[in-house]
């Protein structure tokens, strides 16, 4: 039995105009889950719930073996939780947060943060009102990295940052997972990022989770067919298709589950395949919401 | 209750509000000063105990800011992503804007005891009164702290504020009439009577109904950021 | 032991894919020599910046193949296999070669013609080698 950092079983949460629903998640120790979703699907709402800042109208919370949110201070000792809409004090400066964790931490690694500050390229006697939205972000990241904690939950942690804060940022957060006993949980709308670094991917629409995979195997089974197709001959019959773009004699399929023998197939029934392409995390995620919402997957 | 934690946040309260907190009880002194000169007429008195309430009750809803600005500047996530309950948040904020307001308040209300004392100008008999005004303050700022920590809003403070520095004057002009206080306000000594003891543990309780009432909605909040 | 391997993302192949042909390169080249211990599955994630279940799955594949081996508790080392560098890299002289054989029979040349070009690109290999050592 895989030891879990984070499960949700059947929550929900429901708001005047947005309901979370039935969500069930599970975050192994030592892994990292990349959360996607499009604005307003619930990602922030789930976060909020996994670290207590929520109370969830029904469902069970488990985060490092504590129940949230009743059991949220004991828990978040051990949680590192950066989120976009977080701010620091503005009138404060920088070397003061640091010692204001500090005093409330003991794991706080002063030797790491200097390094860190360093790296960031963050000068800690600089008021935080005065930094840029980049540096506030990599302040707010170097508080709770510092730490050492066993679970970082971040949302949107690379959102607003130039290129080469972004390279740092990730390059940090591979770092942690060194340490096969932490765990990263993180919600981020950059395809890219997420999967460059996750183990585990996350999508989730309109309130629910419309999909939950290792990474590999969402890439593996999902393809693109680029067919000619003979006039007078039919598409083949495939389970798991879920888009047809294209024309109608050049279609396009788009499947969710491939299977190699499904060329033979469509070889068989008289089209010729040009192509079998991977797809990016990205088109993934959009053709799996896309669907969803005009109700075709299986 | 994790003490050592709750202390931790108020001493960060303390430490980003001081400016407000020196400002505050300078400007407390000063009126202090000014009402100790007013050389005994009494209704300068009556005016400068007015003054001194208004100045008090606006020092007690820039104190509890604190608990509105959590809010509007974005910080509560932060604050709640340490290791604390929405209880010992409420603790900390609660007691940290009251216990500044109350050693001010002591101060002051001392300050004006002696004054009067002290002398000559102001008859003996005013103390009673001014004691129970005094703690009329105290309940008026607490029910802005109440409102402050459990609607974090500043419009509501500030409404909850100017309502309540209004119903300050007019409880002290009804207290004023009653029997038991206007027999002995003029006189020359102190003459406590069962009304003010009345008075006194009314005010008291209304004090724990409202912050009683304050953890309570706190405690039923299911949204805490 | 410093970890070289650079990952593309505009590479359109998967990234595992990437580690194992940019692995057994290093194996074929002999600058990782058989037997020698290689970096750990989540220390070569780290230093990728790719997640570890990518790594995981190259280093299986490449264990599968018989280049790689892991021995749990102890890490990861190249196969004790003293033909193991000249085989990968006879591999990669096999994809090639297929690769020329595809590109020929597309542009319609005979065995003869493909001979013809190997025998022209080597004589002009030499000749810019010979150039080089002149200067």
């Amino acid at each position: 039995m895989t030891d879990l950092s984070v499960q949700f079983t059947g929550v929900t949460k429901t708001y005047p105009h947005f309901t979370l629903s039935d969500v069930d998640l599970k975050l192994p120790t030592g892994s990292i889950m990349g959360f996607v979703g499009a604005n307003g699907a619930g990602k922030s709402t789930t976060i909020r719930i996994l670290m207590g800042l929520v109370h969830q109208d029904r469902g069970a919370v488990e985060v490092l073996g504590h129940a949230m949110p009743s059991q949220q201070a004991a828990a978040k000792r051990d949680i590192g939780f950066v989120s976009e809409d977080m701010r620091l004090y503005g009138p404060a400066t920088l070397a003061w947060h640091m010692e204001f964790i500090r005093s409330i931490y003991p794991q706080w690694d002063a030797l790491y943060a200097q390094d860190l500050l360093r790296r960031f390229d963050l000068k800690p006697a600089q008021k935080i009102k005065g930094l840029s939205h980049g540096q506030r972000v990599k302040a707010a990241l170097l508080l709770a990295l510092a730490r050492r904690p066993r679970l970082l939950v971040l949302d949107e942690p690379t959102t607003g940052l130039d290129p080469v804060a972004r390279c740092e940022v990730l390059g940090e957060l591979m770092a942690v997972l060194a340490d096969e006993e932490r765990t990263i949980f993180f919600s981020s709308q950059n395809t890219l990022d997420v999967e460059q670094i996750s183990d585990q991917i996350t999508f989730i629409d309109r309130g629910r989770i419309i999909d939950s995979a290792d990474k590999e195997i969402f890439l593996d089974r999902w393809r693109r067919l680029r067919l000619v197709l003979p006039p007078d001959t039919t598409l083949p019959r495939l389970p798991g298709i879920v888009q047809v773009g294209g024309s109608s004699r050049l279609p396009v399929l788009t499947i969710s589950r491939f299977d190699p023998a499904m060329v033979a197939a469509c070889q068989e029934a008289g089209a010729s395949v040009q192509a079998v392409d991977s797809m990016t995390l990205e088109e993934i995620f959009i053709v799996n919401v896309q669907s969803r919402r005009e109700g075709a997957i299986a | 209750m994790n003490i050592s934690i709750v202390a931790r946040l108020i001493w960060k309260d303390w430490y980003l509000n001081r400016g407000l907190f020196v400002g505050s009880i300078l400007l407390g002194l000063l009126t202090l000063g000014a009402v100790a000169t007013a050389k005994g007429a009494f209704l300068p008195l009556i005016l400068g105990v007015i003054v001194l309430a208004t100045i008090l009750i606006g020092m007690g809803a820039v104190l509890m800011s604190s608990m509105v600005n959590e809010r509007r500047q974005q910080t509560l996530p932060f604050v709640m992503s340490l290791p604390i309950s929405y209880l010992e948040y409420t603790v900390s904020k609660l007691a940290g804007s009251l216990f500044i307001f109350f050693v001010l308040w002591l101060a002051l209300l001392l300050g004006m005891i002696v004054t009067i004392l002290l002398t000559p100008w102001f008859p003996h008999g005013l103390i009673p009164f001014v004691i129970i005004m005094s703690v009329e303050i105290l309940v008026t700022t607490c029910l802005i702290a109440a409102v402050s920590v459990t609607t974090e809003s500043q419009g509501w403070t500030i409404g909850v504020t100017q309502v309540g520095g209004l119903a300050l004057n007019a409880v002290g002009f009804s207290i004023v009439r009653l029997p038991g206080i206007r027999d002995s306000i003029s006189g020359s000594a102190v003459h406590w009577t069962s009304t003010a003891t009345v008075l006194l543990l009314a005010e008291f309780a209304v004090i724990a109904l409202m912050l009683g009432t304050a953890f309570f909605v706190q405690s039923r909040k299911r949204d805490f950021v | 032991m410093n970890s070289s391997i650079v990952i593309s993302q505009s590479d359109g192949r998967p990234m595992y894919l990437q580690i194992m042909e940019q692995i057994k390169q290093k194996v074929a080249v002999g600058e990782w020599l058989p037997g020698e211990e290689i970096p750990s599955i989540r220390a070569m994630a780290v230093t990728l910046r790719v997640s570890v279940i990518t790594v995981k799955r190259a280093y299986l594949e490449l264990e599968r193949e018989g280049v790689i081996l892991t021995q749990h508790g102890k890490g990861s080392f190249v196969a004790p296999d003293p033909g193991l560098a000249s085989r990968l890299y006879d591999g990669v002289l096999a994809q090639h070669l297929q690769q020329v054989v595809r590109i020929g029979t597309t542009l319609g040349l005979t065995t003869e013609n493909l001979v013809d070009r190997l025998r022209d690109a080597e004589a002009h290999l030499n000749a810019h080698i010979l150039e080089k050592e002149t200067l």
